[in-house]
């Protein structure tokens, strides 16, 4: 299967500002990658320098053994679905996704065949005759995906392509995007700085910070195992508490913390631990009695499917915790009242603040 | 406080009444054409000729002989005299905007005929002649517009007006036409004589200006040309000359509206505008322009160098052509088209 | 049980406030409209009351009587010919206005936006000089003893000096220089409003830099280029003091002829039919080129 790309010691600099620093990274035939990271990360210079549409100062890709970085963008043969779609205005639908093949030289009969092709795929063969203007965003979305695979491109590239559309349809458009990507196999490069989307995806997630990747694994490696506090706090809602390291051992809020990966000490850092707040526990059997908190509730605000507590741990640290309205077992707490939770050993997760 | 304001204004009211009443009893309104020339116009001619009948002169300016048209129309014309070119007056004439001119009181004995009519009266006169480069043709010049149509013993570039009036008749003269026998025009034989230098005019300019640049610049060897424009041109320093042979004398006019409120004073300001003394001090103060009248040249004293250089000295007067206005105001607009048609080809 | 909708129209019994409300409604309405009433009276007087004074104008003779002879006159070969020529001159200037503008558009429209702010000064510099001083100013650059000539000769690259000037090629050169800001302006103004990324999509989809150019850039920039062509084309129409400049009094246009009607016959009514003419002509091309590029809003971008 084709699509293997390496890339290697890409370095971009703007100035005194590194955009790129030294980035390598394997992907492989088929695999659907996400570049996930905050703005200025540097993830949409590395999709652009995938694309061709920025420079890097030095480095190199390959794509199945072929250096591919010293192509002009319009020989990589790459589809990539841009931001804000760029559809052609002044093109209609099956002109916009008919267009690369036009540049390939394609007979007519083919390219219709091919662009009907891509359209179903999208769902959006009845619209083929429109103007984009007289799309929706949804609509728009789909078309550009169309284009950008009609050709059929060793790689797809997406800049953030659902960002632009509300909250459902965005939802409705990752499970869909998912779909396309198992009938193509078509290896992907996805750019997002939403960790839900990412995490929805991806086969395995890059996530950059700084010009760096700070972490690369699939997503519950990186949902569960972050490797730093940084990757720890941008994936999921997090909460850090402070973990004392003594000559006892660890211990948090004065009890001794049991966890699942023994804390190599580098010198000087601290270990926080990480809390994900549907991982606390306040019902069931005090399994480990070690990792139990005393904390205080302090508000529950009903929100349809779930109650939101909101719980002070000793230090004045509050976490929200979600409760679903009919889980057998304990009461649900009332404001005021002291509620202990318990964090099983296998949840413990500890991060330094160092990369 | 109030009152006494109120009464103020009563009175400033009643004084700018009586400045009126008072300004229409010993004020004369004449419109020129405006600028520079109705400037000079204004000191030699009109000016004096105001004192002499003891009236004040006002000055106005137009743009042509509609807006005079439209003072008359309004039935009380703002303005008693206007000063315009011979063509428009004949014009204005023959649609009748103007008084009669009172010959009982304007003598025109030194007015050539054609320089006058029933309504109207000529006032200055300016010189269409034949200009041209010396350094281009030194000692051998082209001596007339005959010279001029001969482009295989006077080769070079050529340059003619834009307009119609005055190059009609020296393509005539060009021609072989006598002096004497200019009028009417032959506009056909007119255009077929320019239909034939045509190849050799390289610019028809459009104003005096440009005119006067296109000598003065070489960028044509020989030009016909407003006498007023050259004079500029030699004085500074170009080397360029030219003749009075064969030139056409044009000239303004002064005409009184109808309907004006001063008719009898309108007669006697006119008649000291052509008088032979006011039109004596047309050679010395506005050298570019000749008087109308021949007399001045009876009643002044000039020396020679100013009558060598006046288009109406009675030697210069002699080897010209006077435009016939009247011809003009009947075919104006026809011969202009076919000219332009002609020129545009 | 049965529901019935009410129509919109049609009031429930007890409606409260309806009444005011609608009149609360009525009265901003009216408020706004009367908001309209200053700029309508302006373009009243000095638009429209002109217009029609025009028209009226042009069915009446030199000495005030109603005629067609106006419009009979027209048909005079001269008048046909200066027809001719103003389309002529206008569509010349107006390609090479298209040819020499658009490159200038596209670069300003690549510069990053301050230095294509400081280079649009020098664009539209000539705005600030009389248009009287800027065609005397070519008279000395391209007459036989001008600058340009006399350099050509002394370099000993022609021995006669070119007829740069006093002709259709003076007249060309005269006015593209005055015209040329109209066309680069709009046609920036919609370029820059073409976002790069449809460059970038293009280069994705394969696209050379030329097909890109060509295929999407060109395309994208129409607009303003049809508005600034329209903008040129039109003014070009009613070109007065450079033609007569720089002609020679060769190139006679459409609007020396109202000129000479005027200072030279002083018929008004002759001189308002050719302005009804031109106004008319002008008329129909904008819209045709309305129709032609369907842009809603003329001048703007889509």
């Amino acid at each position: 299967m084709p699509g293997k790309v390496e890339i290697r010691n890409i370095r971009k600099s703007y100035g005194s500002f590194v955009a790129l620093d030294d980035v390598s990274l394997d992907i492989a035939p088929g695999e659907f990658l996400t570049l996930l990271g905050p703005s200025g990360s540097g993830k949409t210079t590395l999709l652009n320098v995938l694309a061709g549409f920025v420079r890097p100062d030095s480095g190199s890709i390959t794509i199945d053994g072929t250096e591919f970085l010293t192509l002009p963008p319009h020989k990589r043969n790459l589809g990539m679905v841009f931001q804000n779609y760029a559809l052609f205005p002044h093109m209609s639908v099956g002109r916009n996704v008919g267009y690369p093949l036009r540049l390939r030289g394609v007979s007519a009969a083919e390219i219709e065949r091919r662009v009907r092709d891509a359209l179903d795929l999208v769902q959006m063969a009845h619209l083929a005759d429109r103007g984009v203007d007289a799309l929706s965003g949804g609509q728009r979305q789909r078309v550009a995906l169309a284009r950008a695979i009609v050709f059929e491109p060793s790689i797809l590239l997406m800049d953030e392509p659902l960002s632009a559309l509300d909250k459902k349809l965005r939802e409705h458009m990752q499970l869909e995007l998912k779909r396309l990507h198992d009938r193509l196999g078509t290896t992907t490069v996805y750019v997002t700085h939403d960790q839900r989307e990412a995490l929805t995806l991806s086969d395995r997630i890059a996530v950059v910070n700084g010009g760096r990747i700070a972490q690369l694994g699939t997503p519950d490696e990186i949902y569960d195992r972050p490797r730093n506090k940084f990757v720890a706090d941008f994936i999921g809602e997090t909460r850090f508490l402070p973990v004392e390291h003594g000559a006892s051992g660890l211990s948090l809020y004065g009890r001794p913390l049991k966890v699942r990966d023994e804390w190599k000490s580098l010198t000087g850092d601290t270990p926080w631990l990480v809390v994900r707040p549907e991982r606390l526990r306040w019902h069931g059997e005090e399994t480990d009695a070690a990792n139990r908190i005393d904390a205080e509730t302090t508000g529950v605000i009903y929100q349809g499917d779930s109650y939101l507590v909101t719980v002070r741990m000793p230090d004045g640290v509050e976490i929200d915790l979600r409760r679903g309205p009919d889980i057998a077992g304990k009461e649900l707490p009332q404001r005021g009242q002291p509620v202990h939770l318990w964090l099983d050993r296998e949840h413990t997760i500890l991060v330094s603040d160092k990369p | 406080m109030r009152k006494s304001m109120k009464q103020g204004i009563i009175a400033a009211i009643a004084a700018v009444g009586l400045s009126t009443t008072a300004m229409a009893a010993d004020t004369l309104t004449l419109a020129g054409l405006g600028g520079k020339v109705q400037e000079d116009l204004t000191k030699t001619l009109f000016k004096p000729a105001a004192e002499k009948v003891g009236v004040e002169l006002r000055g106005e300016s137009h743009d042509g002989l509609a807006a005079v048209r439209v003072q008359v129309q309004s039935g009380a014309p703002g303005w008693d005299v206007a000063h315009l070119g011979a063509e428009d007056c004949a014009i204005g004439a023959a649609e009748g905007l103007f008084e009669p001119i009172d010959y009982s009181v304007v003598n025109a004995d030194g007015i050539p005929e054609r320089a006058r009519g029933k309504d109207w009266v000529g006032t200055n006169t300016y010189s269409v002649v034949l200009a041209w480069r010396t350094d281009k043709y030194g000692d051998n010049p082209p001596k007339d517009w005959k010279d001029f149509w001969n482009v295989e013993k006077f080769p070079g570039r050529r340059a003619m007006s834009v307009y119609p009036q005055e190059m009609m008749e020296i393509s005539l003269l060009g021609d072989g036409v006598p002096r004497d026998q200019v009028y009417p025009l032959d506009t056909k034989r007119s255009l077929a004589a320019i239909a034939k230098i045509k190849p050799n005019i390289s610019v028809w300019w459009s104003s005096g200006a440009q005119s006067a640049q296109l000598l003065k610049d070489g960028e044509v060897d020989m030009e016909a040309i407003w006498g007023s424009r050259i004079a500029g041109v030699i004085a500074d320093g170009a080397p360029v000359k030219f003749t009075y042979q064969d030139g056409v004398i044009g000239f303004g006019c002064v005409a009184i509206l109808k309907g004006t409120k001063h008719l009898a004073e309108a007669q006697k300001l006119v008649a000291n505008i052509v008088s032979p003394e006011i039109q004596a001090r047309i050679p010395t103060m506005m050298g570019y322009y000749g008087p109308a009248n021949q007399k001045a040249f009876e009643v002044g004293k000039f020396p020679p160098e100013v009558l060598a250089q006046s288009n109406q000295s009675p030697e210069n007067a002699a080897k010209q052509v006077i435009m016939q206005p009247t011809w003009w105001a009947e075919h104006m607009q026809d011969v202009q088209e076919d000219f332009k048609n002609l020129i545009t080809q | 049980m049965t529901m019935t909708l009410d129509h919109p129209g049609t009031l429930p019994a007890a409606a409260p406030n309806a009444d005011a409300l609608q009149r609360q409604g009525a009265r901003e309405r009216r408020a706004l409209a009367s908001l309209t009433l200053p700029g309508a009276a302006l373009i009243f007087v000095v638009l429209i009351l002109p217009i029609g004074w025009l028209f009226w104008q042009s069915f009446f003779g030199a000495a005030g009587q109603p005629t067609l002879e106006n419009y009979a006159r027209m048909l005079k070969p001269v008048y046909v010919r200066t027809f001719v020529t103003t389309f002529e001159v206008s569509g010349l200037v107006t390609l090479a206005c298209v040819l020499l503008g658009y490159p200038v558009a596209y670069l300003l429209a690549q510069l990053p936006e301050r230095l294509a702010g400081l280079l649009m000064i020098f664009v539209i510099l000539p705005f600030w000089t009389s248009v009287l001083v800027r065609t005397y100013a070519w008279l000395v650059l391209l007459q036989r003893t001008g600058i340009i000539n006399t350099w050509l000769v002394d370099a000993g690259l022609i021995s006669e000096p070119l007829p740069l000037v006093h002709n259709m090629l003076g007249v060309v050169i005269g006015m593209v220089h005055v015209m040329l800001p109209f066309l680069i302006l709009p046609l920036y103004a919609s370029m820059r409003a073409i976002d790069p990324v449809y460059m970038r999509a293009a280069a994705n989809c394969g696209a050379t830099p030329a097909q890109a150019f060509r295929q999407v850039f060109l395309p994208l920039s129409l607009p303003g280029l049809a508005a600034g062509v329209g903008l040129v084309f039109v003014l070009c129409l009613g070109f007065y003091v450079t033609p007569a400049l720089l002609g020679g009094g060769r190139v006679s246009m459409w609007a020396m002829q109202i000129a000479d009607n005027i200072s030279v016959y002083g018929n008004w009514g002759a001189a308002s039919s050719l302005g009804v003419v031109l106004l008319i002509v002008t008329g129909i091309i904008l819209y045709a080129f309305k129709r032609l590029f369907r842009t809603e809003n003329f001048g703007g971008t889509r």
